[in-house]
């Protein structure tokens, strides 16, 4: 029977690689459009609007909360594998958006410039943790996923450390704030760093 | 994780652009799609049904394309002109799958969206994305050559996630095939098309002139 059930993990995760290359491509077009502002817009408005259409979730201790994500039972690990690395430092092995980004550059050349210029705006003016448009999404998303569940009638909060962009460049929060999210984390900058190494993205839910 | 984002937002598109402006939006998206992938030129018909096997022409990024060719399609003349093509899995299943476990409901406005693209512009699609993989077809069939002649893609049939199908029987009569053939072959694919010469002196087109 757990066979089975990870037939249907398997089936589930892996999407049609004309519907990622297209939206991509979709995202480019509101890129061409309205500019980086625009697109941020969107994307974010994409990824609010996406945790919104899910159901919200309460569990009873923070125990239970772990064991539900690193299941890929909670809205917030429906869309990427994460472990739990210590309390409250969660880590995501591979990103969710690499097998489409593999697509696009396999089938149609370089990843479009405008993906990494709208990371700047987001990084400028929202929170400085995106490599690429694929970041917003999946920070939006997680921050957004995080307002729906309750622990022990507590909301959950959420934050981001660091992400490895699928082609390798990297983004860690600023200097300022690293001290205080390494102490959430409970974890050192050399664990961090020795994390990064086969992970993609080190992010904090408290 | 960006296709079941872009389902739950096409309620919202459909509200603020129209379901007119989703069929453009996704229209614009097929074909620069096809545009970035480039052009590809092959010297025969087995050359390019080779490639097609193999994964190499654009078309493979819709997934398992099968070429028939045991349904070649024959001019006036009775040569080759083209043949006939079937996708085993509608490239929009396992996103409509993924929705169904992760979000539920899959948004009214995609049937909307396929409804309104059967009546204003052609009667083959199912669901909203149907407008984005059949226009990009269309136009990658104009970025291939075969022995020097540009292609054209006819969209014939398909079946969608829960049952339903289209069948284009104006485009079945045109290059001669029995509607019923095409309805067989829903049983084992999602979704059959036929790309041909362009411009082919096709029987069924000299059957409606006379």
């Amino acid at each position: 029977m757990i066979g089975e059930e990870e037939k249907i993990k398997e089936y589930e995760i892996k999407e049609n690689p004309l519907v990622d290359v297209a939206a991509y491509l979709f995202l480019e077009d509101i890129a061409d459009k309205q500019g980086a502002a625009g697109m941020n817009n969107y994307l974010i408005s994409l990824a609010t609007s996406l945790a919104k259409s899910m159901p919200e979730e309460e569990y009873k201790t923070w125990d239970d909360f772990v064991e539900s994500l690193e299941r890929g039972e909670s809205i917030i690990s429906t869309f990427e594998s994460v472990t739990a690395k210590t309390k409250h430092c969660m880590v995501t092995q591979k990103c969710p958006f690499e097998r489409g980004w593999k697509e696009y550059t396999k089938r149609i050349g370089d990843f479009a410039r405008v993906h990494k210029e709208v990371a700047d705006y987001y990084n400028s003016t929202v929170k400085p943790g995106a490599n690429d448009t694929q970041c917003i999404i999946c920070q939006t998303f997680r921050a957004a996923a995080a307002e729906r569940i309750t622990v022990a009638k507590k909301r959950l909060k959420y934050a981001q450390v660091a992400a490895v962009a699928p082609d390798g460049s990297k983004k860690i929060a600023p200097d300022e704030w690293k001290p205080i999210l390494l102490e959430k984390a409970g974890m050192s900058e050399t664990d961090l760093n020795m994390t990064l190494r086969n992970n993609a993205c080190v992010w904090i839910l408290y | 994780m960006l296709d079941v984002a872009l389902v739950s937002l096409i309620q919202d598109m459909s509200e603020k652009a129209g379901v007119e402006g989703t069929i453009q939006y996704w229209e614009r998206v097929g074909e620069s799609l096809a545009m970035r992938m480039g052009k590809e030129a092959y010297m025969g018909w087995p050359s390019f049904n080779v490639a097609l096997r193999e994964g190499r022409t654009a078309y493979s990024i819709e997934g398992d394309v099968t070429p028939l060719t045991d349904l070649a399609i024959t001019d006036v003349d009775g040569d080759v002109v083209g043949y006939i093509y079937a996708l085993k899995t509608c490239v929009f299943e396992p996103t409509m799958q993924r929705v169904r476990y992760s979000v539920g409901d899959i948004p009214r406005a995609d049937a909307a969206v396929a409804e309104e693209y059967n009546n204003s512009v052609r009667d083959t699609a199912i669901c909203n994305f149907c407008v984005i993989h059949q226009k990009f077809r269309e136009e990658v069939a104009k970025n291939i050559t075969i022995a020097d002649q540009p292609l054209e893609c006819v969209q014939l049939a398909d079946r969608g996630f829960k049952g339903e199908t289209k069948i284009a029987r104006d485009s079945l009569k045109r290059i001669g095939i029995n509607p019923e053939y095409v309805r067989s072959l829903l049983r084992n694919y999602a979704c059959v098309f036929a790309i041909l010469m362009k411009g082919a002196r096709l029987r069924g087109e000299e059957e409606v002139e006379e």
